[in-house]
């Protein structure tokens, strides 16, 4: 057994594990819905078309609740690598630590200081400054995404640095940020925004038609949605296969688990060229017990060769082999999500060109709309297991080849890890019950409710506003000055 | 030529410079949202969740930006001293977790409550308890970490068979509870204290004079200048006793200008509590403001030239010359622009509500 699977090292990694994965189930939609939001006020701006302002301000609140549980579940991102792996913290930092700077101040505040405009600003701040709030709620997100992604991508590929002193200190920047795993990281994770969100507002849009609820209103909304998926998703699919070839190359061990590959040649000296689809790895983490397999496809994909050679667990000594059951699983689940969504897009769009992505005729055949909802679900379910292959898959190191997971552990006791993993346990899935929950609400309530721009920017009594939005006139500063009696 | 001696001078020349931002990156984050969470202590004692929401919606458009100066000190603390970040936070994990905890509480209720029918009660009490357990645990916390804390270097997981690993960086070494005095839990007290404070300050500049809860922030806001004026006076004895650090400093031969501090800071107090009586609410708060920014000027200035006493100076805490020149390049610049638009955001929601008006349909 690795001793990063003995139980202080593995608890400490499942309470880092635990607080990530719920944290990224809030910050994709509000990558790439910020994004959309800003489209559909565009459209709404430059049309006039009151129909692209109510989606506008009904997908909003979707967005705020979920930004409000991103918030909540990332403050104590910020805090946790201190907290949990401290002296792994105290080493990356005059990298990691000055990028995790860079994303507070370049990207964390950026956001928190447009969102409230963005979110309870309407009819306070001019139409352009609201766009202008939206849109840098969008940039400033994606920059946080951008920043994450070169700190985490930098410990699965630490170019640009050299350990001294027991630092991991920095000899090229451009090497380090620019490192061989976020060139194709970074753009594999921010399109998965782009695809969840597409996939959410989608999956909204078709639970509305299929009730028969605003359904034109909601056809307009999935066409655009539909076209969009049309081009993202089989870019992601090319990204990704980018993303497998750059860990063949640069993380042969992390490769390995994913693919279940244990022997590098065959007991008679050949190359082992098969691919597995269903393995069972042994409890020595040396072969499988059970696989079915295909032969050459795994050379095919990693050489593009009929009998390269792919480097096999065996080529590493056993304590420095990753386990394989999550990440091989995992990895099988993301791609076949992958190809699911593709298919759908594919689907509606099909639809579509044969004129029969009409509210009415899309109901008569409702699987179309079944399957686009079940897929607003998926997309978390591979972004999930996309991240756990890259996590699990890097062990046992934390920095890649140069820092054992083990080393980089905080000092604590079993019982300090244990407390940790309990509370977040019960506050995450608080977070996630009552996020998901009030999403429910929030959809079952529907866009009936909202009022129409032009009741933004005219209204009546001040002490009718409320914080909502509506508030037009700003009460404004003089009377917090000097009291009114 | 002598390299070295320059990029020594360099080194602490910047590292200094990023201690003092540090320094205000704590100041904005106990300032502004001191305020907020001094509202959330204030709301434990509302009568109904109206109240409880009028509250929350009063700072519906800036509690984020408020909260997220703590993200950014953290930010800060890990781009411009990683060795403190990593060993600080260690030493300080029972009550940052329990800080976070809270802080997690009162970001759902935030956003749950206005959407809740039947739990309405249940997400008033979460921001309302959010906000009392924040500030006494992050109290605790910075207690704690002025008493400074153990160290040594090799292995912190102590308790693993792990094969021989060296290293010169000096780690987090005491147990789960070290943190844990009589001081520090006092500091936890003076924090809430401190935000109970200024958070009747701003409910009285943020409600309208008459209004319920206004009439309420008045008297809360009365008894609780004397409870900080005299958790004040506390905590300078107390830190004088127990601190050698402090106590040289402050009796030093700058004595003079240690007590003078103290005279302005008794004549900020002095104004905050004028105008408030007087019904200059907004001109009260900006008062006691004062308060905290030169309280917490004269702490910083006192720790010097350590950036946890006793254990990491600033010198040593600092990453290396190339980093801090990088961090310095970079992120100096959007420190006044990050300041700017907090300010332009807060200026857009300024204005005072009413109870019934705020809440009606947010």
């Amino acid at each position: 057994m690795i001793i990063e699977n003995s139980l202080p090292v593995l608890l400490s990694r499942l309470d880092f594990a635990w607080i990530t994965t719920m944290h990224i189930l809030w910050t994709p939609l509000t990558i790439g819905m910020s994004w959309l939001l800003f489209f559909l006020e565009i459209a709404w701006l430059r049309t006039g078309d009151e129909r692209w302002y109510k989606l506008n301000r009904f997908f909003e609140k979707i967005f705020i609740i979920n930004f409000g549980a991103g918030v909540a579940t990332g403050v104590t991102m910020e805090m946790a690598f201190g907290i949990l792996y401290g002296p792994f913290s105290q080493a990356a930092g005059p990298f990691f630590g000055n990028i995790l700077g860079f994303e507070t101040i370049t990207a964390f505040m950026y956001e928190a200081g447009f969102i409230g405009l963005m979110v309870f600003g309407w009819g306070k701040v001019s139409k352009g400054m609201h766009a202008f709030a939206t849109f840098n709620v969008g940039l400033s997100s994606s920059l946080s995404a951008m920043w994450i992604l070169v700190a985490n991508s930098w410990m699965q590929t630490p170019n640009g640095v050299v350990l001294k002193d027991g630092l991991f200190q920095v000899e090229n920047w451009w090497h380090a940020i620019l490192n061989d795993n976020f060139i194709w990281g970074f753009p594999h994770m921010w399109v998965a925004t782009v695809e969840l969100s597409l996939f959410v507002m989608a999956g909204v849009s078709a639970w509305f038609i299929l009730k028969n609820r605003n359904a034109d209103l909601f056809t307009k909304m999935l066409k655009p949605t539909l076209l969009a998926l049309l081009i993202v998703t089989p870019i992601q699919i090319f990204i990704g296969d980018s993303v497998g070839k750059d860990v063949a190359d640069t993380q042969p061990t992390s490769l390995a688990a994913m693919e279940g590959h244990y022997h590098t040649y065959l007991p008679d000296g050949k190359p082992n060229t098969s691919w597995n689809l269903i393995a069972i790895p042994n409890a020595n983490n040396d072969g499988n017990l059970f696989q079915i397999s295909i032969p050459h496809v795994l050379s095919l994909l990693e050489t593009h060769t009929w009998d390269g050679v792919v480097k096999g667990m065996d080529q590493f000594a056993p304590e420095d082999r990753p386990d394989v059951w999550v990440p091989f699983y995992s990895f099988r689940v993301m791609v076949a999500i992958g190809f699911f969504l593709f298919f759908v897009a594919l689907w509606g769009n099909w639809l579509r060109l044969r004129g029969k992505l009409s509210a009415e005729s899309l109901r008569k055949s409702p699987w179309f709309l079944r399957a686009v909802i079940f897929s607003a679900f998926l997309p978390y379910l591979a972004i999930w297991t996309g991240w756990w292959v890259r996590e699990i898959g890097r062990q046992p190191w934390v920095v890649y080849g140069q820092m054992r997971t083990y080393q980089g552990v905080s000092h604590m006791s079993v019982a300090q890890e244990v407390i940790w993993f309990a509370g977040y346990i019960v506050f995450e899935l608080l977070v996630w019950a009552g996020a998901w929950y009030f999403f429910a609400r929030v959809i079952a309530k529907g866009v009936d409710g909202i009022a129409p721009s032009d009741q933004l920017f005219h209204h009546g009594e001040e002490g009718d506003a409320h914080a909502g939005g509506g508030h037009a006139q700003a009460s404004f500063a003089k009377p917090m000055l000097k009291a009114e009696r | 030529m002598d390299f070295t001696h320059d990029i020594v001078r360099i080194t602490s020349a910047l590292s200094t410079w990023w201690w003092i931002l540090l320094g205000l990156m704590f100041l904005f984050y106990i300032a502004l949202d001191g305020a907020d969470l001094g509202a959330g202590i204030f709301a434990l004692f509302s009568k109904d969740e109206d109240e409880r929401g009028a509250i929350m919606a009063s700072m519906a458009g800036f509690w984020d930006g408020n909260e997220t100066w703590l993200v950014v000190a953290g930010g800060v603390l890990f781009g411009a001293f990683p060795l403190v970040y990593g060993s600080a936070f260690n030493y300080l994990m029972i009550p940052l977790m329990i800080a976070l905890w809270a802080i997690i509480m009162r970001a759902v209720a935030f956003e749950f409550h206005v959407h809740a029918r039947s739990s309405r009660k249940v997400w008033g009490w979460f921001f309302a308890i959010g906000s009392l357990l924040a500030p006494f645990f992050a109290g605790v916390a910075l207690g704690a970490a002025l008493q400074g804390f153990p160290m040594e270097n090799g292995l912190a997981m102590a308790h693993i068979a792990g094969r021989d690993y060296t290293t010169p960086v000096m780690h987090f070494s005491g147990n789960a509870l070290t943190w844990l005095t009589p001081f520090s839990i006092w500091t936890g007290f003076g924090a809430v204290i401190a935000a109970g404070l200024a958070g009747g300050l701003y409910l009285c500049a943020r409600f309208v004079p008459g209004d319920v809860i206004h009439q309420r922030a008045k008297g809360w806001t009365s008894l609780f200048s004397l409870l900080a004026l005299a958790a004040i006076v506390v905590t300078l004895v107390w830190s004088y006793a127990i601190f050698p650090w402090a106590a040289a400093k402050w009796t030093g031969p700058n004595w003079w200008v240690w007590a003078a501090w103290i005279v302005i800071v008794l004549f900020f107090a002095f104004k905050s509590m004028s105008n408030h009586s007087a019904g200059h609410n907004f001109v009260a708060l900006l008062w006691g403001e004062g308060v905290v920014v030169l309280l917490w000027a004269a702490m910083w200035a006192t720790m010097y030239p350590y950036i946890v006493p006793g254990t990491w100076t600033i010198q040593e805490a600092a990453n290396p010359a190339n980093s801090l020149a990088v961090f310095t390049l970079f992120m100096t610049g959007f420190v006044p622009i990050m300041i700017m638009y907090n300010w332009y955001q807060i200026w857009v929601f300024r204005g005072r509500f009413t109870k019934k008006s705020i809440y009606a349909a947010h």
